[in-house]
């Protein structure tokens, strides 16, 4: 398996276990630390392909989405903050307000 | 413009100025006199024309068409509207204006007071048009376009006084009843378009000339054109209709339930005379309907108390007598009879108005009497026209009547000894109820209420006026040689073998029947105390009788109200309510039950979203991968 | 040879990180697994030659994000029930999914077929990517910027809300 190949199928890894992360994981926190390793995953793919295709863009692209990732985490956890304060728990279970 | 567009013409102009103006012309000074010079002399200026126009045509020998315009043209064919002058329409023409234009001036009197004169002679001369456009069509189309309006003239007329809902009711089950025949007429029109090509009449009875096209059955559309008839001109069984009509004002009865409208139909058969020719049976059954129509309606005739309703059950019986002359194929005598039942019968419904007028709207029999001497104009032309209805000799019913009994027995084309001795039997009936009438009304002692007896005047000069010409007309009418004068279009039947001995005998015996009908009646009603006792003889057929066979409780019962059933249970409660609604309202239901379950799909915890996410991008990517 | 080898060892430490960070109890040491695979990816970018980029991930992801995310996770209650059950209801539906998920993955790189590799291009250090960064793609550095004034500000007023709600 050459170097690329190798580098693809483990963001793709790393992806699907963020994301199935947010779904099996329970607490809150935790589900934000798995969205954050997907977005990793993403990020070793660009960084990969960029490097293959020698384009300087891609680096840069890499780091504007390190910048909306800090921004991200920025707000989202004082907004889950509020939620558990509210909820009294951060127990994902417990956030099922929205409903049909 | 052509005489005979301007002659259909000039009454519509009269409906439109009077029609639209009449309320602000009422309002002047000038107005009534204004509306009734338009509505009177506009019809006098179509039978002036009228006669112009036939002299035309008695000079140049041909018949004059006018083609007004094209309403159309499908395909290949252009339907125009064209009128078209021969003897026969001229006869009908001069009838139609000329009687029209005399009960026109007597409407002036009679209907001075009502606060609708000018509606009223505006929807006069509206029917007018109408019936010139039937008379003088060139094409079925024309004439079925007439046919329509006069049925629509009808019903505005007979609902005249519509705050009256027993009035208004009439009117529509006039027009109802008149739509049913239409549906007949209807169906005769497309079989012969389709089987011939085109409604134009001298090319659908060129091709009848032989024996019926190929492909089209004579009988057929002979009877599908007789449905027709029978709705308007008020056979069994769409003869309920005239009876209730009586509800209009009287010289509406005059002019379009005795002297036109009602003969349309005798005319229509009379002008599609090849295609009767051409199926005996179709003319076989034209003729037993006329007659067992002519027969009851006299039965019922002579029960009936209204003198209106009289009049109406006679005019009835009448009709079926045209259509016996028709069905025997004697087209010409049965446009003779139309002639001189149109004099004769306008004058009987006008005399009624006169008498009604006298007695300040007084219409039952029973509370009139003696009137002889008191209103004697009226009463010297209700004797003439009732002695010529009755057949006495030598006023014109005399003449017309005698001649459909001959052919009745007589004519090649259907005659029998039955049709004859029902016919002769009918004649007799016609002479004992007239006589009736006249003696209930004009003799013996007064059984006027105190306010009729001190009401009783002669009525204006323009109704005794119009009475007198009319009664001089069915004095002398029968000397027009109508039958004689139409042989060229309308040629009479052959006479059957062995039967021209015979014309004597039944001439010696219909002016027996005239007359014993007269004695027969001064014997029952000279003495009324003779009058009830006979009635108590035969109490039940009495009770039939009046009750007019109880036909229209019967289509009540039989169509009335199962038609009514179905459009509650079938038609509005299961159609519109279940179906229509139901299905409507059943998808907003089932949109709503749906959202409510699919709903639940969205049921609350976080994560179950995420895992549909995750499925979801799960199958999106299988499918790219399979299909990429 | 030993390029090969580290960049393997870094890449089994991603993924051994990601596994812990699945399967760990206590928050705090899922926040550790993240730090683990993250400081991982960092060398792989390294063994990339993409150093620059290496750099900024261990500081602002590792460095800043990181830290908050351990800072929060000191102020937890200890008796919440999701540090007794690590687990949500939906666990047996989700590893199925990984499963699926993986397999789809896989398919799909292994018939993206063998992948174009360029010839290594010498300036992914510092300074070509700074003069690349400020000279070519300024608009974005400024909309970046401005992105983060406005992250600022929205911080403020959820934290105000937040001071709000509870009087």
């Amino acid at each position: 398996m050459d170097r690329t190949t190798l580098l693809v199928t483990l963001a793709c890894v790393l992806f699907s276990a963020g994301l199935v992360g947010v779904v099996v994981r329970r607490n809150a926190l935790v589900m934000l630390m798995c969205l954050e390793l997907m977005l990793n995953g993403v990020v070793l793919a660009l960084v990969t392909f960029a490097r293959d295709s020698g384009s300087q863009a891609g680096a840069v692209l890499v780091f504007l989405i390190f910048v909306v990732a800090a921004c991200e985490i920025a707000l989202a956890i004082p907004i889950v903050l509020l939620l558990a304060r509210a909820k009294r728990t951060l127990d994902v279970a417990a956030y099922a307000d929205l409903k049909g | 413009m052509d005489i005979l567009t301007l002659i259909v013409l000039l009454p519509l102009a009269g409906f439109v100025v009077n029609g639209l103006g009449g309320t602000a012309l009422g309002r002047q000074r000038i107005g009534p006199s204004a509306v009734s010079v338009i509505g009177c002399g506009l019809p006098i200026a179509s039978f002036l024309l009228a006669i112009g126009a036939i002299v035309d045509l008695e000079r140049s020998g041909q018949a004059l068409v006018d083609v007004a315009y094209t309403w159309t043209t499908v395909g290949t064919t252009a339907f125009e509207v064209a009128f078209r002058l021969d003897r026969l329409s001229a006869v009908m023409l001069l009838v139609v204006t000329g009687v029209g234009s005399l009960i026109h001036v007597y409407s002036t009197g009679y209907m001075k007071d009502d606060p609708g004169y000018a509606r009223f002679f505006a929807y006069l001369n509206l029917f007018l048009f109408f019936m010139l456009l039937l008379v003088l069509g060139k094409s079925l189309l024309v004439v079925f376009v007439g046919w329509e309006g006069v049925g629509l003239a009808s019903y505005l007329l007979i609902g005249f006084w519509f705050d009256d809902p027993a009035k208004a009711a009439a009117g529509s089950k006039a027009f109802i009843t008149n739509r049913i025949g239409d549906a007949g007429f209807l169906v005769g029109m497309f079989l012969l378009q389709q089987g011939i090509g085109t409604l134009d009449i001298e090319t659908i009875n060129a091709a009848f000339a032989n024996g019926a096209p190929p492909g089209l059955s004579a009988t057929l559309v002979a009877l599908a054109l007789f449905v027709g008839a029978t709705g308007k001109s008020a056979q069994i069984p769409l003869h309920v209709w005239l009876p209730d009509a009586m509800a209009g004002p009287t010289p509406v009865s005059a002019l379009i339930h005795a002297a036109t409208m009602v003969t349309a139909g005798v005319y229509m058969t009379a002008r599609m005379s090849p295609i009767y020719l051409a199926s005996l049976d179709a003319s076989q059954i034209v003729a037993w309907t006329g007659l067992a129509t002519a027969f009851f309606a006299a039965t019922v005739a002579v029960t009936q108390y209204d003198i209106k309703k009289v009049l109406a059950y006679s005019t009835i019986s009448q009709l079926g007598l045209m259509f016996v002359a028709i069905g025997v194929g004697a087209y010409g005598v049965a446009v003779f009879h139309v002639v001189t039942h149109a004099f004769f019968k306008a004058c009987l419904f006008l005399g009624a108005g006169s008498v009604i007028h006298a007695l300040g709207g007084e219409q039952d029999v029973r509370r009139m009497g003696g009137l002889a001497r008191r209103i004697p104009v009226t009463f010297a032309t209700f004797a003439i026209a009732t002695a010529a209805i009755a057949g006495i000799p030598p006023l014109a019913g005399f003449f017309s009547k005698d001649e459909i009994l001959w052919f009745a027995l007589a004519s090649g084309h259907g005659g029998s000894v039955a049709l004859f001795a029902l016919a002769t039997l009918t004649a007799l009936l016609t002479a004992f109820y007239m006589f009736r009438l006249l003696w209930l009304t004009f003799f013996g002692a007064s059984r006027l209420s105190p306010q009729a007896s001190h009401h009783v005047h002669e009525s204006p000069v323009s109704m005794t006026g119009v009475l007198t010409v009319l009664a001089v007309l069915s004095a002398v009418g029968g000397f027009l040689a109508v039958p004689h004068y139409l042989e060229p279009t309308l040629p009479l039947p052959d006479v059957r073998a062995g039967t021209e001995a015979l014309h004597v005998v039944v001439v010696a015996l219909s002016v027996a029947v005239a007359f014993a009908g007269l004695a027969a009646a001064a014997w029952c009603f000279g003495n009324l105390a003779r009058a009830d006792a006979l009635r108590n003889r035969f109490v039940s057929l009495h009770r039939v009788l009046s009750a007019k066979y109880y036909v229209d409780e019967a289509y009540d019962a039989l169509l009335g109200r199962p038609l009514a059933w179905i459009s509650d249970r079938v038609f509005l409660r299961l159609g519109d309510r279940v179906l229509l609604d139901g299905s409507l309202n059943g998808l907003a239901a089932l949109a709503r039950r749906g959202a409510l379950v699919l709903g639940r799909v969205q049921a609350g915890p976080l994560q179950l979203y995420a895992l549909f996410a995750v499925a979801g991008l799960i199958l999106s990517l299988a499918w790219m991968l399979r299909h990429g | 040879m030993i390029d090969s080898l580290l960049l393997l060892a870094f890449a089994l430490a991603a993924l051994g990180g990601a596994v812990a960070m699945l399967l760990a109890r206590h928050p705090m040491r899922v926040a550790l697994a993240l730090v683990l695979t993250m400081l991982s990816l960092a060398g792989v970018y390294a063994m990339l030659g993409m150093h620059a980029v290496a750099v900024f991930q261990v500081l602002i992801y590792v460095g800043a994000v990181m830290v908050f995310m351990v800072y929060v996770i000191m102020l937890l209650d200890p008796a919440d029930r999701s540090l007794r059950e690590r687990f949500s209801a939906w666990l047996l539906p989700g590893a199925a999914a990984l499963v699926l998920l993986i397999a789809a993955f896989a398919y799909g790189v292994q018939r993206g077929g063998p992948f174009a590799v360029g010839e290594s291009v010498a300036g992914f250090g510092v300074k070509p990517f700074s003069i690349a960064f400020l000279a070519d793609y300024w608009v974005h550095f400024e909309l970046v910027s401005v992105l983060l004034v406005a992250v600022a500000v929205a911080a403020v007023a959820v934290v105000g809300a937040g001071r709000r709600s509870r009087g």
